[in-house]
């Protein structure tokens, strides 16, 4: 199954995730260790562990290896190894957990090596956790740290659990073979991840109401130095990489760690482009009040990222160095009342930046929006019709995306316009041997990018005028919950 | 790393062992396969007599569990009444085994298993039926069993 042919809810969320993830390179999940137009094998690292801390421990690595701050490695290093003192307090022995503790430090010395070394290719990393030895060792170490932090704090997760916490510890996130539910990431996020000073953001693919996938914040709405961002279909996360950059983060093709076998490409009849236009009508949508607090699939949610434009289009680095923070005195509950609109995170960890003009309220400007990308659709935009220095936007072509150092290499700055439609023409090199691929219509027109961006703008606006999503979220809760409770059989494996 | 921790889970196990649990190297040359020895409990149809577990250590341990069977022939709902003697224990399947555990609590878990069955999560059904419903002659075969193959 694929991503934009499965449904029609699908088809629509995921020509909207074109827009705001134009780094996008799927990837077969068959065992072949394809990746279309690369030789990597990142394929096989869920292969063994379909689960979300995969995603999330790896994306921690890797962010941490963009930052590229040896000093902010070992500092990491010093945080996450002290953590063995909460091993210790819920009766962990140090002769047994010591191997996963070293299989983490050896990572943490190869990055800062790495970044000592000038080395910008990652692929260390993915070897590490295409070794299943190794990335065993890493993710029991984050997962009986996750234990040791839910044993240690009940108060923040029992409400959450059918189980005493003990019981859920050891039969949920103890057996490393057993897919991480959502309330062991959030724990996993909020004892081991957050710390770190990173944001965690899952985009819901599923078949809830709406055109867009839905954000869920797992962190505090505080400024962030970078976000991990999972994408989330019925089964299984990838990681996701957002064209809008966050300070320091340099933008990353999106590494799709996908299961399924039998991949094929975003193809431009999958996606629906004729949005009804008299939607745009809606009026008072800006005035909704619950427009920024999108329904959270876990009660700990904060504030869903999402907000309408803010005006002061001005990119300011947020410049944040999160102090470490003490193991005894774990942060208060997130899990009461999401905060305030106005406590809303900061740019550096919004999620998907699709910005509402209000100028797309009105009717009949769908052909003459002044919209130049999904973020940045304000006067302020050299690209805008409005701004005194106004420039048109140029395609140009660029070297392939497979060449990911090309990527990496990009400065750390807000994309423009022109960055967009790069990047998206590169997305169409990829996908090349598929004409209809929608980065390829994308290139080809900026008429039709505008149109598809106002597609998106659209495909938001339904997801606010559709408020069933909690239950569709609780209800696929339900249904994985059942899943495995329904998984427990009893069968010896070794007769 | 994995035959790291196994060197020193051994050396715990021979250094302080369980109650009616040694424990040796089948071959000094593998650190892989086991040889346990087990008294049988007191209070149990097993007592006075002197198992032979074998456990067999995957290469992947400890991400993946151990397998456990017995080289000597016992009358167990949980034990495959074959030349296998395959056991069946619920921590010891994939997506039940804790990499935090140790080998020790395998072996303990399987010894508290002579004094309580678990007939519910039986290999052998038709002795788990006996060991329900009709307790004493279960307790007469098992330890008949015992005096004949465990005793020699």
């Amino acid at each position: 199954m694929d991503y934009a042919s499965a449904d029609p809810t699908f088809v629509a969320k995921t020509s909207a995730l074109a827009v705001t993830h134009p780094f996008s390179r799927i990837m077969k999940g068959d065992g072949n260790c394809g990746w279309r137009g690369d030789d990597s094998c990142l394929s096989e690292i869920l292969y063994h562990a379909n689960s979300p801390d995969v995603a999330v421990a790896f994306g921690y690595f890797e962010n941490l290896f963009n930052l590229r701050d040896t000093l902010r490695v070992h500092r990491e290093l010093l945080r996450i190894k002290s953590m063995n003192v909460l091993l210790n307090q819920v009766g962990q022995q140090e002769h047994l957990y010591e191997i996963f503790v070293d299989a983490t430090e050896e990572i943490f010395n190869q990055i800062s090596e790495a970044i000592q070394n000038g080395v910008r290719d990652d692929s260390f990393l993915v070897d590490a956790f295409n070794n299943e030895y190794n990335s065993s060792a890493i993710i029991t170490h984050f997962r009986i740290l996750t234990s040791a932090w839910m044993k240690l704090n009940p108060h923040r997760y029992q409400a959450f659990l059918s189980l005493p916490v003990d019981q859920y510890c050891a039969t949920r996130i103890e057996t490393v073979k057993t897919e991480i539910d959502e309330v062991g990431l959030q724990a996993l996020v909020d004892g081991v991840v957050e710390p770190a000073g990173f944001a965690v953001e899952i985009l819901y693919l599923d078949r809830s109401e709406g055109d867009a996938v839905t954000p869920h914040m797992l962190t505090p709405a505080r400024p962030s130095v970078v976000t991990i961002r999972l994408l989330y279909r019925p089964g299984h996360y990838d990681l996701l990489y957002q064209a809008e950059t966050t300070v320091n983060m340099e933008p990353v093709v999106n590494y799709q760690y996908a299961m399924t076998s039998n991949y094929t490409p975003w193809d431009q009849g999958a996606l629906s482009f004729d949005v009804n236009s008299s939607l745009m009508s809606i009026p008072n949508l800006m005035m909704d009040p619950t427009f920024g607090l999108a329904p959270s699939p876990i009660p700990a949610a904060p504030a869903s990222p999402f907000q309408v434009s803010s005006p002061p289009d001005v990119y300011q680095p947020p410049i944040h160095t999160s102090p470490p923070v003490p193991m005894a005195s774990p942060p208060p509950p997130r899990m009461s009342a999401p905060p305030p609109m106005s406590s809303l995170p900061s740019r550096s960890s919004d999620g998907p930046q699709i910005r509402l003009n209000p100028l797309v309220m009105k009717p009949n400007l769908s052909h003459s929006l002044p919209v130049t990308t999904p973020f940045k659709n304000s006067p302020y935009n050299q690209a805008h019709f409005q701004n005194q220095d106004f420039e048109p936007i140029h395609w140009e072509p660029t070297p392939r995306l497979s060449d990911r150092r090309f990527i990496k290499g990009r400065p750390s700055s807000p994309l423009s316009t022109k960055d967009l439609l790069t990047v998206s023409s590169t997305f169409g090199t990829i996908e090349s041997s598929h004409p209809h691929s929608l980065p390829y219509l994308f290139s080809s027109s900026i008429d039709l990018s505008v149109s598809l961006l106002l597609s998106v703008c659209l495909a938001r606006c339904m997801v606010l005028r559709f408020r069933s999503l909690q239950q569709t979220l609780s209800g696929w809760r339900l249904f994985i919950k059942f899943c495995l409770s329904n998984e427990r059989k009893h069968s010896c494996p070794h007769v | 790393m994995g035959s790291k921790r196994i060197a020193k889970e051994l050396a715990e196990l021979t250094e302080s062992p369980p109650e009616g649990i040694t424990v040796e190297l089948a071959n000094e040359s593998d650190i892989y396969q086991w040889k346990v020895y087990m008294d049988g409990p007191e209070g149990s149809p097993y007592h006075n007599g002197r198992f032979l577990v074998k456990l067999s250590l995957p290469t992947e341990y400890p991400f993946k569990p151990p397998s456990v069977s017995f080289g000597t022939k016992i009358y167990h709902p949980n034990v495959t009444n074959d030349d296998k003697g395959s056991m069946c224990l619920g921590m010891l399947r994939a997506d039940e085994w804790k990499p935090s555990s140790k080998i020790a609590a395998v072996l303990e878990f399987a010894r508290q298993l002579l004094v309580e069955p678990m007939p519910d999560d039986a290999v052998e059904g038709r002795i788990a039926e006996q060991y329900k419903n009709d307790r004493a002659r279960y307790d007469e075969i098992a330890r008949e069993w015992t005096r004949k193959y465990a005793m020699a």
